[in-house]
């Protein structure tokens, strides 16, 4: 679910801070209806993209927008970011193709960080404990959705669970 | 055991007496028992006086202790022992440990656990290994993954001091281990997949500042060569660093410094190897490309560049040369030879003048087509021209060895002055090689290449053998369903002891290769075996066990601790995740 933001926050927390470079049309921010004022919201602490996979204490989710993709199941998109994974050197850490090297494995289906659009986006734009770079600054926002885009397009093989040997 | 107790003080104060007195020692007094360095020698034999354990008794070799480490990376190096202490440093987050040998279960003396950034892990090309620590003037020195060098008081286990060497955001980290020779602390980082501007530091013994640094490539005043002082064996010339890489690509060069360092006394010369050159593309570095892929000689004190020499010129296969640079005295041809040996991943192994660097012997020790044979003439391979790699060739089939090396450069020989013969594990792998342009970003790899690896011929993946380094033949080898990713331990028994990747301690007879025993340690060995005596008179021997280095890249599902990480078998060890799985432990071996 998509939480609440203020139409203040939606403006001053992502789309100024996104809003970098001249390929962000496709970009679709969500927001949920304006709270009661922007002064309340200015006080409580400062709303972050949602992390949909994380246990919410209480029941309640802090406020937060989610992203989407724009390009989401686009195949041209995702031929496109495989290109830029080699070019961006995403191979050195994670494998060819993704398949995991020093950096996880990111065809099997599983996320250290939550495979939703928002938080795929997130871990490559601002980077992730552990040492995965922050790539939002070189690479944009289009560039960091086409490479979502392509990880997303990978198909997990149907074993992952059970690793079996036969004499 | 107050009897020892007392005659441990006693030698622990002739220790401090004779480091007083004879201050032209380059390394503080240590008993043959002790292992103080992390190739027990500046020679960096890894040979051990010790023979209590030996042919005749060695089958009855068994664990007498164990304990876990509480880390997952690959477990490399090796455990030192001075006196009745046994100092263990773990892979990131480096622990150092100090177990106390004189009580039963040899508990902790103490711990320390450095503060150390976990983004190296992001920027550590092969794991977050560490190879071990340095025991000199009363501290154990050490380096942590995100580029430092600490100095812990050995006794009370605090921080003496604590120097930032390399830069984490430039791709650097600081995984080898300290070489210190009189009042320097000799250290480099890696960082040949990251396209760093590789160098070596010296730092002061006593306060941990940065005396001195020099580049293993570049112009000549950056590398501390001069004219009048550096003599390489092979060519002339100034700014042979710069000069022999096309549009000025040795500012991101690579030539990191990860390996293993020895010192000659009497020449004052510190010798060390240098890893790839960056990016794995190499028509992007047209050129020989020095001194990447090289071994070095430099003055300890000023850093001095003396003579270097090159193993893999233009070097388009990653084969480091980051392997030990053994320092030995052997007859070739009826002459006494001050010789240095290496087995370089490139899978030649080459005995080398270490007064002058010329080239003496090179033999291949591993399946190799990249080159047909070494031209002692020049120094130079003869290369194969259909093995040559780069973005315009395509997918070159088929290369020996694969890009792991015929032995990897983290696994170090052992040398017998005994027995006159080399041992060191190998590595039968062979690769594809399909390079592509690589854009150098900081602090993001810098490769362009995919290499998938497949079995070398034979039918086995990997062995343990003898070698002649007088000659360049094998004696023996004992060939391992997987490659042997182990360093070597010799003994004036005529002991010698390796690890195997699926979990296997050995000992074998060092003369003829036969196991005389055979235990499983519950994880994969990349680690090197050492000998000490311990407070009780006995020689024991210890090792770590824990999978891992490459190995976590290319058998990632030997993984079991992150549920979002699953990956399918490797090629070509498909079921290595049969018989290990990820764990550090250190393994203590007695009779």
């Amino acid at each position: 679910m998509i939480a609440p933001l203020s139409a203040s926050e939606c403006r001053e927390r992502f789309w100024r801070l996104l809003w970098t470079g001249p390929l962000l049309a496709g970009i679709l921010l969500s927001c949920g209806q304006p709270r009661s004022s922007d002064s309340e919201a200015a006080s409580a602490a400062p709303p972050a993209v949602a992390y949909e996979t994380h246990v919410v204490a209480g029941d309640t989710p802090p406020p937060g927008g989610s992203l989407r993709n724009p390009h989401n199941g686009d195949a041209g998109v995702a031929r496109g970011g495989a290109m830029l994974f080699n070019a961006m050197n995403c191979d050195g850490c994670h494998g060819p193709d993704g398949t995991g090297w020093v950096g996880p494995n990111l065809g099997d289906g599983r996320w250290r960080y939550g495979g939703s659009d928002a938080e795929v986006f997130n871990s490559i734009y601002y980077g992730r404990p552990h040492g995965m770079p922050a790539f939002g600054g070189t690479l944009g926002i289009e560039g960091v959705w086409t490479l979502v885009t392509y990880l997303r397009s990978l198909t997990p093989p149907s074993n992952i669970p059970t690793e079996s040997w036969q004499n | 055991m107050g009897a020892v107790r007392v005659a441990v003080l006693i030698s622990m104060a002739v220790a401090l007496l004779c480091g007083h007195a004879a201050r032209a020692a380059p390394q503080p007094a240590s008993g043959e028992g002790d292992w103080t360095m992390p190739s027990k020698d500046y020679a960096a034999t890894r040979y051990s006086t010790l023979a209590g354990i030996n042919a005749q008794n060695a089958g009855s070799l068994h664990p007498v202790w164990t304990f876990s480490t509480g880390v997952l990376g690959g477990h490399e190096g090796q455990p030192l022992v001075v006196g009745d202490t046994m100092y263990v440093v773990t892979p990131w987050p480096n622990v150092l440990y100090a177990f106390d040998l004189t009580r039963e279960g040899y508990p902790l003396r103490w711990k320390y656990r450095p503060e150390v950034s976990a983004n190296a892990l992001g920027v550590a090309c092969c794991d977050s290994v560490n190879r071990g620590a340095f025991f000199a003037d009363g501290k154990i020195i050490y380096n942590l993954l995100d580029g430092h060098t600490v100095a812990v008081d050995a006794r009370t286990g605090r921080e003496v001091w604590k120097t930032q060497i390399a830069d984490v955001g430039n791709g650097e980290t600081a995984t080898m281990a300290p070489l210190v020779v009189h009042d320097r602390v000799i250290v480099g980082a890696a960082g040949g997949e990251f396209g760093i501007y590789g160098w070596v530091k010296g730092l002061e013994l006593s306060t941990g500042r940065i005396a001195w640094s020099a580049r293993n490539m570049g112009p000549d005043a950056e590398m501390s060569v001069r004219a009048e002082t550096f003599k390489p064996p092979y060519e002339h010339g100034a700014d042979l660093g710069r000069e022999s890489w096309g549009n000025d690509s040795w500012r991101t060069g690579g030539a990191p410094v990860w390996g293993w360092m020895s010192y000659d006394p009497q020449l004052d010369l510190v010798y060390y190897g240098t890893g790839n050159p960056s990016p794995y593309n190499a028509e992007q570095r047209p050129g020989d490309n020095r001194w990447s892929s090289s071994v070095l000689a430099r003055h300890p004190g000023d850093g001095t560049l003396v003579w270097a020499y090159q193993f893999t010129p233009h070097d388009n296969w990653d084969y480091d040369a980051t392997g030990a640079m053994v320092l030995a005295d052997l007859t070739i041809g009826g002459q006494s030879v001050k010789a240095l040996v290496h087995f370089d991943k490139n899978g030649f192994a080459y005995t080398l003048d270490r007064a002058t660097g010329r080239l003496l012997v090179a033999q291949p020790f591993a399946p190799v087509n990249w080159a047909e044979s070494v031209d002692l003439s020049n120094g130079r391979p003869v290369l194969n021209p259909g093995k040559q790699t780069g973005a315009s060739r395509g997918n070159v089939k088929d290369i020996c060895p694969s890009l792991e090396g015929g032995v990897s450069p983290a696994s170090p020989p052992a040398y017998s002055p005994r027995t006159h013969l080399f041992y060191t594990s190998t590595s039968n792998m062979c690769m594809d090689y399909a390079a592509r342009p690589a854009k150098h970003l900081k602090g993001v790899p810098f490769v362009g290449v995919n290499a998938p690896y497949s079995a070398g011929p034979g039918g086995y993946l990997g062995s343990f053998m003898a070698w002649d380094a007088a000659t360049g033949k094998k004696v023996w080898e004992n060939k391992e369903p997987f490659p042997n990713w182990s360093g070597a331990l010799v003994t004036a028994g005529d002991v010698v002891f390796y690890g195997t990747l699926d979990g296997w301690f050995h000992s074998a007879d060092a003369r003829t290769g036969r196991v005389l025993s055979k235990f499983k340690v519950g994880s994969g060995v990349i680690g090197n075996p050492m000998t000490y005596r311990g407070p009780d008179g006995r020689q024991y021997v210890a090792v770590y066990a824990g999978f891992g280095g490459d190995w976590a890249l290319i058998a990632g599902d030997t993984r079991s601790d992150d549920p979002a990480d699953i990956r399918a078998p490797a090629d070509p060890v498909k079921d290595i995740a049969r018989y290990t799985s990820q764990g550090g432990m250190v393994w203590i071996f007695g009779l």
